[in-house]
């Protein structure tokens, strides 16, 4: 699905050079979700962004489906931690409605609304539909983006931090809410975080997902997680 | 809020008004030089029922008119071709270095020498006035867009074109808009000196052209009465036009304070 091979890229900050990534190689099939976990500044956002085709690296290659990504497309959609990221001169259903138009996907009117009013009922905002962005909570703008992500069908979402900025009651509806498109879509998740815990809940690669929270594995996985984090 | 902003604002017209009646009529002041608030009302709806007072000033707002949409359109031109290059950006941020200090009335002489005194000179005056301000809050509003928005804008497959449009556009509205309200101010003040120094064109000047002819008629009222027009049409554009531009822009989408 999408396949990295040795992907290295370093930043130039006056004369001296930053080694941000390096010799990273991963892939990813399709359906998967896939955590990048670590601390701020070690270059999760900016392997995100190389995975988007928003930059190149400097060597190696990143493939999806078998094609070199070169720059960004609908098929592969970024959802970023800021909370602007939605048009405000727009309403919620004609942000999610845009990129469709942008995109032809399907030839009337009636039938944009139609689908995007499905995926805003999905990650449930309805009621909403009219409103503009600024009239949201940061919770509710950050549903309305992912609405508006998987109403584009992707083959892959990136996802950087997305619930970050949000309290903790709000981030736990919103990954349920995340979780339940990912099963209705089938939808690649590729999700950065720096939250252990917020890893343990949304991914299924790494390691096989313990549910329970309380559990003696799951405080074993937490803290297997903790000291890899550490140690770095 | 607002709405007592607007009331305070009217008390304190009203003072100033009350303040200029005592002074014209305290006898300390000839009325020849400061005449009272009925000699220019009188001077006013005489010179509005005789005509040429709104003749006048649809002339210059037709001008003013004209100048601004020259200048608009010059300015956005200006501001995607900055997008365009590194090098062709230079040439815009040069341009607008080299003009934007330089006061329309200053370019009159050669203006005049290029053009002649006619309509085509103030409107080349009132374009040149407009067409700065604007193109620097363009160029703004463009550097000032979220990088979220137009990494979304690339994300859903628009091109540099239709980006420029679709996002930096909408996005550096607040900029666009005030830029357009310092574009409209320098225009009235460019427009209105260019007619006291053309005059008459067949037999009209604009606001500016009467003001200046109704003193060699000594008629100090009739000036007053023109400039109340002029702030008139100010307070108008300014409270009314751009106030609801933005009621249903900027506010609506909360892209602004207030």
């Amino acid at each position: 699905m999408i396949e990295l091979l040795n992907v290295t890229k370093s930043f130039s900050k006056g004369k001296e050079k930053f080694k941000v990534l390096e010799d990273i190689s991963f892939s990813v099939n399709k359906g998967e979700i896939l955590c990048l976990l670590g601390a701020s500044g070690c270059g999760k956002s900016t392997l995100l962004r190389l995975m988007g085709g928003f930059d190149l690296p400097d060597s190696g290659s990143i493939a999806m489906n078998g094609s070199k990504v070169s720059k960004p497309t609908p098929d592969s959609i970024l959802v970023f931690q800021e909370f602007n990221q939605l048009l405000p001169w727009k309403t919620v259903l004609q942000n999610v409605i845009y990129p469709l138009k942008v995109n032809h996907k399907y030839q009337s009117d009636q039938k944009r609304r139609e689908h995007a009013e499905k995926y805003l009922e999905m990650v449930k905002l309805e009621g909403f539909y009219h409103s503009f962005p600024h009239q949201l909570s940061g919770g509710m703008k950050q549903k309305a983006a992912l609405a508006r992500a998987l109403a584009l069908q992707p083959s892959i979402l990136l996802m950087d931090e997305p619930f970050g900025s949000l309290d903790a009651l709000t981030r736990q509806s919103l990954q349920t809410v995340l979780l339940e498109s990912w099963d209705k879509t089938g939808v690649s998740i590729i999700f950065v975080t720096h939250d252990i815990q917020e890893a343990m809940e949304i991914a299924d690669n790494t390691l096989q997902r313990p549910r329970s929270i309380g559990s003696s594995e799951y405080m074993k996985l937490y803290e297997k997680l903790y000291t890899i984090l550490c140690e770095k | 809020m607002m709405c007592i902003m607007k009331i305070k604002k009217f008390i304190w017209i009203f003072i100033l008004l009350i303040l200029w009646q005592i002074t014209a009529l305290s006898g300390k002041v000839s009325p020849l030089i400061f005449p009272s608030l009925g000699m220019i009302l009188k001077a006013m709806v005489h010179a509005i029922i005789q005509g040429e007072l709104l003749s006048q000033t649809l002339f210059s707002i037709a001008i003013i008119i004209e100048g601004l949409f020259i200048g608009a359109i010059l300015a956005f031109v200006l501001a995607i071709v900055s997008r365009m290059s590194e090098s062709l950006n230079s040439l815009v941020e040069t341009l607008i270095t080299l003009a934007h200090p330089l006061p329309g009335i200053a370019l009159l002489p050669i203006i005049i020498l290029w053009l002649g005194t006619g309509r085509a000179s103030i409107v080349f005056i009132i374009v040149h006035s407009v067409l700065w301000p604007l193109l620097l809050n363009l160029i703004t509003g463009f550097r000032a867009t979220p990088k979220v928005y137009s990494d979304v804008g690339r994300n859903i497959g628009l091109n540099r074109l239709v980006l420029l449009k679709e996002i930096h556009i909408p996005a550096s509205l607040p900029y666009l808009i005030s830029g357009f309200k310092i574009a409209w101010a320098r225009a009235w003040r460019a427009l209105i000196s260019a007619e006291m120094v053309f005059g008459a064109v067949g037999g009209k000047g604009g606001l500016g052209w009467y003001i200046f002819k109704q003193r060699v008629f000594m008629d100090t009222a009739g000036m007053f009465a023109a400039l109340v027009v002029i702030m008139l049409i100010g307070i108008l554009v300014e409270e009314v036009l751009f106030e609801r531009v933005e009621v249903l822009t900027i506010r609506r989408w909360g892209m602004t304070e207030k």
